[in-house]
């Protein structure tokens, strides 16, 4: 494929390369991971930012909205203990019964993270950063699938700059019977970038759940680049699960791209409350007849957040199911995107695609802008699709405030029971419980 | 004790109660009936403080005070409680949760202590009880796929719940079966005592077999065009509200 050449660069775009230069010798892995590395920085430099006439980035201008490029964050002896946890991802979060990992500023913290108790319950898991220096053939077949979507520039500036992360291989049949919650933080008053990769690799009939959570220690000015992909093989399950609660300043852009295989399920959940851009991309492709994927997630902003949730669900094989439900609160002059694209291929007959994103304007100046995007080439399927946009029912409003509830705290219960449908999808008492607590704790509210 | 004085109210631009006088003494119950449209459901909305109505003129006190000043929940706290005759479906809020957060919100708007949860759940089950509801429909999300009767029942819950001083029940009668219709009245009758004033919005004089009203209005255009004793409720059932209606074409 004969990648556009760019004519022109923006200081920012060549900041990235400069990055990149700086950084390359210092950046681990072995001749083959290198290569990938340059192959990645090429595509990169080819493409260029993604801008609004990028179809896919029409309302989230990249190549406008970096500003500049803080240097590669590596720092070792970051203070992070249970407090520092409970601040960065809240009360809820810290208390989850999980398998921990934590990445704090760029690093992966091996003294923080229950790798031992993840090898005892049969998981094969390790620091990214470590692995790469001679990765074993399912995590290079990993960065391959990877690659194969790194006309993806965040995908392609990942792979060129990738430090930090983890990689794990759930075998054949496992169950792995707690959440794995990976802890991404930042640094306390420091600006920097974090490029951290993730790879889950799922075995026939192995099933797991993966929170992700991404918290502040205070940096000051964050660049945050992070991809997570995921294989499940025929049968398996995997539950990708994220809370963004970054700093209010801070750049948050991330890929899940998951293969699903036959009979297999991968469901996404994602709530953003923090960042000033966030952009969060899922890309889901199946590759066997009978799987499912259950995609949603709410985003909650107010200020001048702007948050961008695009995703991409490739029906290439029949009888596969996707269910989408994105839900957003926008407060002032908030900003919220939802793009939804579902392509199914002339062989992907018995399709069932099913996509919602509806969102409460809180105020006259925030704005939602929604793109559902179907591409059908099979005739035997059913598809659909919805995008609503609305204020709070005054109505429902009368009725809870003539039951008593002075009107903070009746619009508060409105916009939780709006934002609590999407918790359903969960299907977890618990973690649906945790996010309502996020949730209240963005209104300023106490939940009994 | 209720007094409402030459009250007027528009909604839409449209001038629905047009110098409505009514007084109801603390302890006592009175009826509303009169034609679809006359402006009985208004009138409820009015005491109980919907933002699109509108008054232009006249007073509400309660107890004293000026009611119209009021925003709806200061009126709930102060007493006021209406059983609607729509009542609202909100997907994503559990009943219950709803129940406690209402009785709560009175309870400190009153000054007094909120309820634990097991006292809070005893008083429910207790009061649910009584209403022939059961506890397993009060974990669904409020009023969503209730029938109508239901929904009808769960108003009076709240009602007993919320121990307000002043009852509005516009149409609970509606949707009710025969023994729905009994175990309701009975709910109501429980909250009939020498302080509380009740006013009761029907078309049909069945209730008022039941609950069993010191005075009857008739509404019509806006105003109170007639009232009597319980036996205005029986002539009304004979002879229909033509001559209200004419009276009203005439107006
Ligand atoms: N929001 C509104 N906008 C415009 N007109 C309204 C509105 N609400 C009520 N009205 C009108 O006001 C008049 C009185 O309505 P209201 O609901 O008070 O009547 P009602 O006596 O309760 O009737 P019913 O017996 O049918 O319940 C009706 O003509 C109605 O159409
Ligand atoms: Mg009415």
């Amino acid at each position: 494929m004969n990648a556009p050449v760019q004519q022109f660069r923006t200081e920012v775009e060549q900041d990235l390369l400069d990055l990149f230069e700086l950084s390359a010798d210092a950046l681990p892995g072995d001749a083959a991971v290198t290569a990938l590395r340059q192959k990645a920085i090429r595509t990169y430099a080819a493409a260029g930012l993604p801008h609004r006439r990028v179809e896919a980035w029409k309302y989230t201008d990249l190549r406008v909205a970096l500003k500049n490029v803080p240097p590669l964050l590596a720092e070792v002896d970051v203070q992070v203990g249970e407090s520092e946890i409970g601040a960065a991802l809240g009360q809820a979060f810290l208390a989850l019964p999980a398998y921990r990992v934590v990445i704090a500023a760029g690093e992966f913290r091996g003294d923080l993270s229950d790798i031992g108790a993840l090898r005892d319950a049969g998981v094969e898991v390790g620091s990214l950063g470590q692995m790469l220096e001679s990765p074993p053939a399912w995590l290079t077949a990993s960065f391959d699938e990877a690659g194969r979507r790194d006309d993806d520039v965040i995908i392609a500036l990942n792979t060129a700059l990738m430090t930090a992360g983890v990689a794990l291989r759930l075998p054949e049949e496992l169950t792995l019977q707690k959440p794995i919650h990976l802890i991404h933080l930042d640094m306390p008053g420091a600006s920097g970038s974090i490029f951290t990769r993730n790879a889950v690799v799922a075995e026939p009939g192995a099933s797991a759940t993966l929170i992700e959570s991404f918290g502040t220690l205070g940096a000051t000015d964050l660049q945050r680049n992070s991809v997570t992909t995921v294989s499940a093989a025929e049968r398996s399950a995997i539950h990708h699960i994220k809370l963004q609660r970054e700093a209010l300043e801070a750049t948050h852009l991330t890929v899940w791209a998951a293969n699903v295989g036959a009979e297999a399920r991968y469901n996404a959940f994602q709530v953003n409350t923090g960042a000033a851009l966030a952009r969060n991309q899922i890309y889901v492709r199946f590759d066997g007849e009978g799987a499912a994927t259950d995609i949603s997630g709410a985003t909650l902003a107010q200020g001048s957040q702007h948050c961008d949730t695009t995703l991409v669900v490739e029906h290439n094989v029949p009888a596969c199911e996707s269910r989408e439900l994105f839900k957003l609160v926008l407060n002032d002059e908030a900003r919220g995107v939802f793009q939804g694209k579902i392509i199914v291929t002339p062989d992907a007959q018995k399709t069932d695609g099913k996509q919602m994103s509806q969102a409460l304007l809180l105020s006259e100046t925030a704005e939602f802008d929604s793109k559902p995007e179907l591409e059908i080439y099979a005739d035997d399927v059913v598809c659909g699709h919805g995008a609503t946009s609305g204020q709070i029912d005054e109505d429902l409003l009368f009725y809870l405030r003539a039951r008593g509830l002075p009107e903070a705290q009746a619009r508060a219960l409105l916009i939780q029971a709006f934002v609590g449908e999407t918790f359903e999808a969960l299907d977890d008492e618990v973690i649906g419980d945790a996010f309502a607590e996020v949730a209240a704790d963005w209104l300023g509210v106490k939940l009994d | 004790m209720l007094k409402i004085k030459n009250l007027h109210a528009k909604v839409d631009g449209r001038e629905i109660l047009n110098g409505l006088d009514l007084t109801i003494p603390a302890g006592e119950v009175h009826a509303i009936m009169g034609p679809n449209g006359s402006g009985k459901s208004t009138l409820s909305y009015v005491l109980a403080g919907k933002e699109d109505y509108e008054v232009t003129d006249g007073s509400v006190t309660w107890k004293g005070e000026d009611l119209l000043d009021m925003q709806p929940d200061e009126r709930a706290a102060a007493g006021v409680f209406l059983a609607f005759q729509y009542p609202m479906e909100i997907p994503g809020v559990a009943t219950m949760t709803f129940l406690r957060s209402a009785v709560n919100a009175v309870r400190k708007a009153r000054g007094e202590e909120e309820l634990s949860t097991p006292d809070f759940l005893r008083t429910v089950k207790e009061k649910a009880k009584h209403l022939n509801i059961d506890i397993e429909m009060l974990r669904r999300p409020l009023n969503v796929g209730f029938s109508g009767g239901e929904k009808k029942r769960n108003e009076i819950l709240q009602m007993s719940l919320l121990e307000p001083g002043l009852c509005v029940l516009d149409e609970t009668d509606s949707g009710l079966d025969i023994d729905a219709l009994r175990v309701v009245s009975a709910g109501v009758n429980a909250l009939r005592s020498p302080e509380r004033s009740m006013l009761v919005i029907t078309h049909y004089q069945r209730l008022l077999n039941y609950i069993v009203p010191d005075r009857v209005h008739v509404l019509s255009n806006g105003r109170v065009a007639r009232s009597g004793g319980p036996e205005l409720a029986l002539e009304l059932e004979e002879s229909g509200y033509a001559e209200y209606g004419e009276e009203a074409s005439a107006a």
